[in-house]
């Protein structure tokens, strides 16, 4: 049982929300774990074994209660600047990518599946991340987090947009219409994020958005002032914290945010179906 | 209207002086203004593409305050060929109605407009805009930026005690124009909260609206009119008028009221490019449905596609390039690579910086390859406030270094010698803390020894900021990576938790920052304190989560540094900003077709 979290750019909000279903199903009882297949960043953490995945794992982790795990991010690259990066695999530095030098795909796939499998035997309900746009033409052949995570492990997906950037519905509609055909039938849903100002002016838009691709609009997300660890951008400083230890504070800020979805309708309902849980 | 003849008279028998710098008010009008015209022979023209009349209390005047033709180089130059020609010799000569009108005729062109929209509101327009109009500026013409509607809470006030929007001033200012007015920038939205925006109506606030009933009410029966009218205005004086769309032109839940893109494209005549800021991905996707999105009858007008902002190699778009051209049939005409420049910002959202409130400044050094920057969210427990820090002047105030974590240590030292960032930060030791995380720790140090070339590359041996005694080596590909926890060595000896993530041994010769308390075997010293001094340096990442010693930092930040820190002249710093801006787009911009779609061939 898992479904994917996709985004229409990065900083759209994924791993929020994805961290936020992760404890929506840990607080109704479900033993859940995320993945996010490969990750391009450059915050991470340790866990308790000596391995280095995503920080962003590491905190969704933390929303489905249970420790961080190396299989959880098989795939990390740390950018080092002038074109390098670092390649972590399963949690240990395995070589550094360079414009010559570059990672067997054949083993980054291998690596994803086994990975996924291993998750997937420890863990009912496995909930996985994309990484950056899944319409990223130029990369379609060597993606291993987005499309061609969806073609290894047959896993349905949902589309996180941040509205506050403007163009939302092109970014909706514009990623679904670049995924390509095959797969579009497993893109079930869409999710606006980040929304403030008045509802009304949406008018019948988000019909006109399921319409054009046929995928179901889950909801709309208010814009939080709340402070989630952030992935790759710099915008580290906003957002309202409270309390005495940094994690609790971050759980609590995820519990604030799933009542919030809640009192505005979010269709938690249609995403467990998606995922298998009924 | 005699001293003004006898003035006219002084010119005609001076003859043509070009720009004349040494006058006290030039330029009066915009840089390479010709001013050997000053006083205008044709007064008063009665000519409304180029003046207007006002009523005054000694009853109608003519006004020239918006005439730019007057100052034309060519114009100048023929007048006094035709005075010449003719013989004539006194400003009263009838027949400088018959040069006016043929000036006209031969000089005169009404304006071409070009218009920028992007997929996002954070895409690169007011920069896109801003570059064009310092680009064509400087191959001579005349430009004037042009945005129908702007939302904004900064604005700043003309000459003429108008407001207009700060991004339409700076684009003014870069199209070489002394005096932006509120023709550039005639709808203007200011924020109040609750969906209820003020209305600024030609720089004079007109009345305060709700989003809805400025869609429904105001939008058709106002807006297109004044949009309209003002784009005229800008046509019939400037040869071209550089358009900045808002938001995004594909929302189609108000695609019909909207007025600030493709129907002020349509109003205009203009042709329209779309810009992409591709920094945060997905540039592929937003373009395709950005394009989509738009009705046929207006997406015929969109003429080229700018990718912006683009960090790494361009090649790496590789064929997905002419892939998008296949599917839009629009052609990508620029691949811009990101531009490291400073110029005044529009919307708060970029302001990366969190510095509301009163809390002491903390500020962040902003290494390039910045890594592991989450360690200071929990600061946001505290009351204080964060700054990046990425030239000297930002210092100004700051009462606590951080320098954090970072992927290339070396490299990042490096940068910060080089910008004289270093230089503070030593100059600042002793007023407050100084703190160091992982990579940051590390340049604290005396020295750094990279003799096998693993972390930077080059086999080298480099100098640290000298804080603390302590040598850094890199002998191995090797990565610390692990989980502690244990005391603090300082302050109420309360417990910390965090990890290490690095590579590169440190041999310290401080006194440690923390015990790490081991399940087996003995505890472990790490980190580096100089209590007396305020220097501290980890390895520990996430040492803020606990309490203890966010509170103890936090505690020893007391007084701001605000002496030793350069202020520039902030003009000269915008202008030569938007000078490094207009090159980096000239150079990867293809402005053949930029030019073409002004009619320019060339
Ligand atoms: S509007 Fe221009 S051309 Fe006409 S009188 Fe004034 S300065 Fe001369």
């Amino acid at each position: 049982m898992s479904i994917l979290f996709l985004g229409t750019s990065s900083g759209c909000g994924k791993t929020t929300v994805c961290a936020m279903m992760c404890r929506y199903l840990h607080n109704r009882g479900f033993d859940v774990a995320p993945f996010k297949a490969s990750n391009l960043s450059l915050n991470s953490v340790a866990t308790s074994d000596g391995c280095e995945i995503g920080m962003a794992q590491a905190f969704q982790a933390l929303a489905s209660g249970i420790e961080p795990d190396a299989d959880m991010n098989p795939v990390l690259f740390k950018p080092s600047g002038d074109r390098r990066m670092q390649l972590m695999v399963n949690g240990k530095p395995c070589m550094e990518v360079n414009e010559t030098a570059h990672a067997d795909h054949g083993m980054l796939v291998r690596t994803v599946r086994d990975a996924y499998s291993r998750l997937e035997s420890k863990h009912d309900v496995i909930l996985c991340e994309g990484s950056g746009s899944p319409a990223e033409i130029n990369l379609f052949a060597t993606d291993i987090a987005n499309t061609g995570l969806m073609k290894s492990i047959g896993v349905p997906a949902v589309l996180v947009c941040d509205i506050d950037r403007g163009g939302a519905f092109a970014a909706i509609y514009g990623t679904w219409r670049l995924i390509p055909n095959e797969l579009k039938p497993k893109m079930k849903g869409f999710i606006i994020n980040r929304f403030r100002g008045d509802i009304r002016l949406l008018g019948d838009s988000l019909q006109s958005m399921e319409e054009l691709t046929g995928m179901k609009c889950l909801g709309i997300l208010r814009y939080e002032r709340l402070k989630f660890p952030d992935e790759d951008s710099l915008i580290i400083s906003r957002g309202y914290l409270s309390g005495d230890d940094a994690n609790e504070a971050f759980l609590l800020n995820l519990d604030t945010m799933i009542s919030h979805a809640e009192e505005d309708g979010f269709d938690f309902d249609s995403l467990m179906k998606y995922i298998g849980l009924n | 209207m005699d001293c003004m003849r006898k003035k006219v008279n002084e010119e005609i028998k001076r003859g043509w002086i070009g720009s004349n710098c040494e006058c006290p008010y030039h330029p009066a009008h915009f840089t390479h203004q010709d001013c050997s015209w000053c006083y205008c022979p044709f007064f008063p023209c009665n000519d409304r593409t180029f003046g207007c009349e006002v009523e005054t209390k000694h009853g109608p005047v003519w006004d020239c305050t918006d005439c730019l033709f007057i100052h034309r180089t060519d114009v100048c130059k023929f007048i006094y060929e035709e005075i010449d020609r003719l013989g004539i010799e006194d400003a009263n000569d009838t027949r400088f109605k018959d040069i006016f009108e043929s000036a006209k005729k031969k000089y005169w062109k009404k304006g071409k407009a070009l218009m920028v929209v992007g997929a996002t509101s954070d895409a690169g327009k007011t920069v896109t805009v801003t570059a064009l109009c310092r680009i064509l500026h400087d191959r001579g013409y005349l430009v004037a930026p042009f945005k129908a509607q702007n939302m904004s809470l900064n604005s700043k006030v003309t000459l003429f005690g108008e407001e207009i929007a700060l991004a339409q001033d700076l684009q003014a200012k870069a199209a070489g124009l002394k005096n932006p007015d509120s023709h550039m920038n005639p709808i203007l939205l200011k924020p109040k909260g609750d969906c209820v925006s003020q209305v600024i109506i030609c720089g004079k606030p007109f009345k305060d609206y709700d989003a809805e009933t400025y869609y429904s009410e105001f939008v058709d029966e106002v807006g297109i009119g004044i949009v309209k009218e003002q784009m005229e205005f800008l046509k019939d004086r400037y040869d071209f008028v550089i358009m900045e769309g808002a938001g995004s032109p594909a929302e189609i839940n108000i695609y019909d009221k909207d007025i600030a893109n493709m129907r002020a494209a349509e109003i205009a005549d203009a042709d329209v490019i779309l810009v992409i800021n591709a920094e945060f991905g997905g540039s592929f996707g937003y373009a395709v449905g950005t394009i989509k999105l738009i009705p046929e009858s207006d997406r015929k007008r969109i003429k080229g596609i700018v990718m912006n902002n683009v960090r790494g190699d361009p090649k790496c778009f590789g064929a997905g390039i002419s892939t998008l051209e296949e599917i839009t049939g629009v052609p990508v005409i620029g691949i811009i690579p990101h531009a490291d420049v400073n110029l005044p910002k529009e919307d708060s959202e970029s302001l990366r910086s969190s510095e509301q409130g009163s809390g002491p400044l903390i500020g962040v050094i902003k290494f390039p390859h910045i890594a592991n920057f989450t360690d200071l969210d929990p600061l946001l427990l505290e009351n204080v406030r964060i700054r990046y820090i990425e030239k000297p002047e930002d210092f100004l105030g700051v009462a606590a270094i951080i320098l954090p974590g970072t992927k290339n240590t070396i490299s990042d030292l490096n940068w910060m010698k080089e910008k004289g960032i270093a230089n503070s930060v030593l100059k600042f030791k002793g007023r407050g803390p100084i703190l160091g995380i992982c990579g940051g720790y590390q340049m604290m140090g005396k020295t750094l020894d990279d003799s096998e070339g693993l972390e930077n590359g080059e086999k080298k041996v480099y100098e640290g900021l000298g804080l603390l005694d302590n040598t850094t080596r890199f002998p191995s590909y090797d990565k610390c990576i692990r989980r502690d926890q244990g005391k603090l060595n300082i302050g109420d000896l309360g417990e910390f938790t965090g990890y290490e993530l690095h590579m590169g041994i440190s041999e310290v010769n401080e006194k440690p920052l923390f015990t790490i308390e081991k399940m087996f075997g003995d505890p472990e010293q790490e980190g580096s304190v100089r209590e007396d001094e305020k220097l501290y340096g980890t390895y520990m990442h996430g040492l803020f989560d606990k309490p203890s010693f966010r509170r103890h930092f936090v505690s020893v930040m007391k007084n701001d540094f605000t002496e030793n820190c350069p202020a520039k002249d902030y003009d000269a710093s915008v202008e030569e900003n938007i000078q490094k801006l207009a090159d980096i787009f000239e150079k990867n911009l293809d402005m053949k077709t930029i030019m073409a779609l002004l009619g320019v061939n060339e």
